[in-house]
């Protein structure tokens, strides 16, 4: 069975071959506490790094090339927006806040909506 | 008498629940899918579900009403849910007329409901219905887990061929391509509040038959749309692959 390994928190979360699933949906389903605020591709908390297996992903969609910019030339994608196929790696920082909610980016307006569930 | 099930035995319960009348597989879906129908049909889709889907913001009030202060997680989960709907980025309704406006529609047009269906108004009256009178945990595994979770695997299907088929921008189809991710997460929160909440046989049971409900009342919507707008152009819809009927109609 192919797998997502969120190696931030240690957890492998399997998947039925010849399936492709929504990252974020499968963190939440499993409890794997990758932070995220909108599921719309908006606000950026749910970025994760791709340490392995990034032959395995959609290609980055519209709203995720708007929101990552170069972000995804260094690696990230967004959970929400992504979805697998095989085996993938992902880590990141658990205190990440949305990119407009980072210190000095003028932003922080949707601080305070839900977390990790 | 039923007993309480696990959490794991009553996910795959409800994931069984509408396992059999998925909407994606109604007539509809898949002449869309397959690239057979033309923009005149889609005018009358999107304005069909302008006034199934417009209003969810309202039955979203309704279960956050409904909802005990205890269930904090399930109030704020509702309250996100919505103001996704109406304020975080585009109204999702005004993407929808967008795409309208695409084919050849008009706002006036999508807007007026003498041009929906009756099934769309009993769509329309079934949520406001089952939001406003039902348990917060039942209303929420009929509107998110039995209606809101089917939609990726309905656009994901429909929106690469409006893409590449029908040769819609990105940018006029984002209704489709913002839904196939968003409801992903929504649907997951549902099941996550039902799971949780649904705490005993009852509540359990009575969840189960409003996703089998829910179900199919959106199947019976869709395949309504078939026979009222597509029919007349096309015929009855046959699979290409096996010239088969496609699932009763």
């Amino acid at each position: 069975m192919p797998r997502i390994y969120f190696k931030t928190v240690d957890r492998y979360v399997e998947f039925a071959e010849g399936e492709e699933v929504n990252v974020l949906r499968m963190a939440i389903r499993e409890h794997c506490d990758v932070p995220w605020q909108c599921a719309s591709g908006n606000c950026g908390t749910d970025r994760l790094l791709v340490e392995d297996g990034a032959e395995n992903l959609d290609p980055p969609r519209r709203r995720e090339r708007a929101r990552l910019g170069d972000l995804v030339d260094a690696g990230y994608r967004l959970a929400c927006q992504t979805y697998t196929r095989g085996d993938v790696t992902f880590s990141w920082d658990p205190d990440q806040v949305g990119l407009d909610d980072e210190p000095g980016s003028g932003g922080g307006s949707r601080a305070g909506w839900a977390g990790t569930g | 008498m039923a007993e309480l099930m696990s959490h794991s035995d009553f996910r795959v319960a409800l994931e069984q629940a509408f396992a059999g009348t998925m909407a994606k597989d109604a007539s509809f879906s898949r002449a869309w899918a397959a690239g057979k129908l033309h923009k005149q049909h889609f005018v009358h889709w999107a304005t069909n579900h302008y006034h199934y889907i417009g209003p969810f913001g309202d039955y979203l009030g309704l279960m956050y009403a409904n909802t005990p202060d205890h269930a904090r997680d399930a109030k704020d989960f509702l309250l996100q849910n919505m103001y996704e709907e109406e304020l975080s980025d585009d109204r999702h309704t005004d993407l929808l007329i967008r795409f309208a406006e695409a084919c050849g529609g008009t706002r006036a047009y999508v807007q007026d409901r003498n041009n929906a269906m009756p099934f769309a108004k009993g769509m329309q009256g079934w949520m406001y219905y089952v939001s406003g009178r039902e348990n917060f945990v039942v209303s929420s595994a009929a509107l998110i887990v039995g209606l809101e979770s089917q939609v990726p695997s309905i656009y994901r299907t429909q929106y690469p061929t409006l893409i590449n088929e029908y040769g819609f921008s990105e940018w006029e189809a984002e209704f489709f391509d913002l839904h196939i991710t968003s409801d992903e997460i929504h649907g997951e929160r549902g099941y996550q509040i039902v799971l949780k909440y649904a705490d005993t046989p009852e509540l359990q049971q009575r969840c189960l038959h409003y996703v089998r409900e829910a179900a199919d009342m959106r199947f019976a919507y869709t395949r309504a749309l078939y026979q009222t707008y597509v029919e007349p152009d096309l015929g009855p819809w046959v699979e290409e692959d096996e010239r088969q009927p496609a699932l009763v109609g």
